[in-house]
């Protein structure tokens, strides 16, 4: 078997139209899971009563569980439960006009917010306590101590584990071909089988994906230079 | 003014108060010693409730709650009576010095960032820290954090100021700065109630000294009486132990006592 390098760019140039795609199957559910994470992380923090065991568990199963097979539960799984629900309710919906898009955002913003829980919930936990009472003491509410003196710092010092995850979904978002969407191994598999030329197929979606990676990280550094000036001594 | 009637705290078994009744007046200082486990940090936490006392009343200012039934509104009312400097500065990392003494006229007193600047300034002016703005706690040294500290706590103007052994964390050379920044604020007539090890600090600037051992408050008094003619064997006892002990501290305080070899 031969390569044909010449055509990994003609295959890049038609796999990239996915970008879009891909984007969106990452962003999304990661700025959806960070909402869900933040809830979860506090629940758990507060030891909200009934709530945080419930949310323990839902933490365990979803880290516990390949992605993929969250794909698949929600994929397989929603649509019969969203069947009986209309069925009671005697609403008008058709489960299968629901695009399969929204399946696997919902599952993919599910896992994340699995995931993000746990970044947010160890940079609030890394906050020295003595802050929180110094900010108690002076008289502010929960909700003011949060706002104003844990979150901030907590999301700062969990830059760099944020830019885990976003990486980690990144490539994640890739799971979504499974279930026929065209993404970029999506569209990689497309250009690949109907020239048959695999290997150079893939090598360009590879080199997309590291290329985006690289952007990440760099913007995360620049993000964390700019964030860090308290702790390094900078003064802004 | 502040008023503590039959407090008691433990932590699972172990009894840290037993039964403390206190009463401070108006512009008073009170000095608490004790040796390490007496209780006195944890009274001094019941005092804004960072501590929750099993059993009790505490009063500060017009506000009084009694420890069987308290809500979480009148514990946030009881700590806008107070501020409190702390053993670790605990100044907020993300925030400038000038925004650490703000943060809490703007959140919770709700003054306008205009005025809440000035009067911060005003503050940072008079711990000597008024060219350090716009620093990071990071970039200063620790006496100069408690400072900031100290500006903090006062420029909430609260009922008493409670210092929970303000200058335990530093070192020796920089302990000198802070006390004679609080000795100033003393003078202003402000009531404060102030955890220390510093016998020749605790001697100068407190009305009254109470010492604590064991969770009690041994004995009480005025200064001349607890330093030069306790009754109490305790007491006494603690004295001479730190006689040896606390040399070092002495010194910065001001009038050193004793020179021992190392």
């Amino acid at each position: 078997m031969t390569i044909d390098i010449p055509f990994i760019w003609t295959a890049l140039r038609e796999i990239i139209k996915a970008l879009p795609i891909t984007l969106m199957l990452t962003l999304i559910p990661l700025c959806a899971g960070f909402l869900l994470g933040l809830i979860l992380a506090i629940i758990r923090i507060y030891k909200v009563k009934i709530l945080a065991p419930f949310v323990e568990m839902y933490v365990s199963f979803l880290r516990g569980t390949p992605i993929i097979m969250h794909v698949m539960l929600i994929y397989f799984g929603l649509p019969l439960l969203i069947d009986k629900v209309v069925k009671e309710m005697d609403m008008n919906v058709q489960t299968n006009a629901i695009p399969v898009s929204l399946f696997v955002l919902f599952a993919l913003s599910l896992s994340a917010g699995a995931y993000l829980s746990e970044t947010i919930r160890s940079g609030i936990v890394s906050l020295p306590k003595g802050q929180v009472e110094a900010a108690y003491a002076t008289g502010m509410t929960t909700f003011q101590v949060m706002r104003r003196i844990v979150l901030p710092q907590a999301f700062a010092g969990s830059i760099p584990n944020f830019t885990n995850v976003f990486v980690g979904f990144l490539h994640t978002s890739s799971i979504a071909f499974i279930v026929s969407q065209k993404e970029i191994t999506g569209a990689a598999n497309i250009v690949a089988s109907t020239n048959l030329k695999f290997l150079e197929a893939f090598i360009a979606a590879g080199m997309i994906y590291w290329g985006l990676t690289i952007l990440i990280e760099v913007l995360s550094s620049w993000i964390e230079k700019r964030v860090y000036s308290y702790a390094k001594g900078g003064i802004r | 003014m502040i008023k503590l009637a039959e407090i008691k705290k433990s932590f699972g078994d172990q009894e840290i108060l037993k039964d403390i009744s206190l009463n401070v007046e108006r512009g008073k200082v009170v000095a608490i010693l004790g040796p390490s486990g007496s209780g006195k940090t944890t009274l001094l936490r019941c005092l804004n409730y960072l501590e929750k006392p099993d059993e009790g009343t505490v009063s500060v200012g017009e506000i009084s709650l009694d420890a069987h039934s308290v809500r979480k509104k009148e514990i946030i009312a009881i700590r806008r009576q107070s501020a409190m400097v702390f053993q670790h500065y605990n100044l907020f990392s993300h925030k400038t010095v000038l925004q650490n003494v703000m943060e809490g006229l703007v959140v919770v007193h709700k003054m306008k960032k205009s005025i809440a600047r000035e009067q911060s300034k005003k503050m940072l002016a008079k711990v000597g820290l008024e060219d350090k703005l716009h620093h990071y706690p990071s970039q200063l040294s620790g006496g100069q954090q408690q400072r900031v500290g100290i500006a903090r706590a006062l420029a909430l103007n609260p009922k008493v100021i409670l210092f929970d052994e303000p200058t335990s964390a530093l070192d020796p050379e920089l302990v000198g700065e802070v006390l004679s920044v609080i000795k100033e604020i003393a003078k202003e007539g402000i009531t404060m109630i102030i955890v220390t090890h510093e016998m020749t600090f605790a001697r100068e600037v407190a009305d009254y000294v109470l010492f604590m051992d064991e969770g009690i408050i041994v004995e009480e008094g005025v200064p001349e009486q607890i330093f030069y003619n306790p009754k109490e064997e305790r007491t006494k006892r603690f004295l001479k132990r730190l006689e040896g002990d606390d040399y070092d501290n002495q010194n910065h305080a001001g009038k050193g006592v004793h020179q021992h070899a190392l």
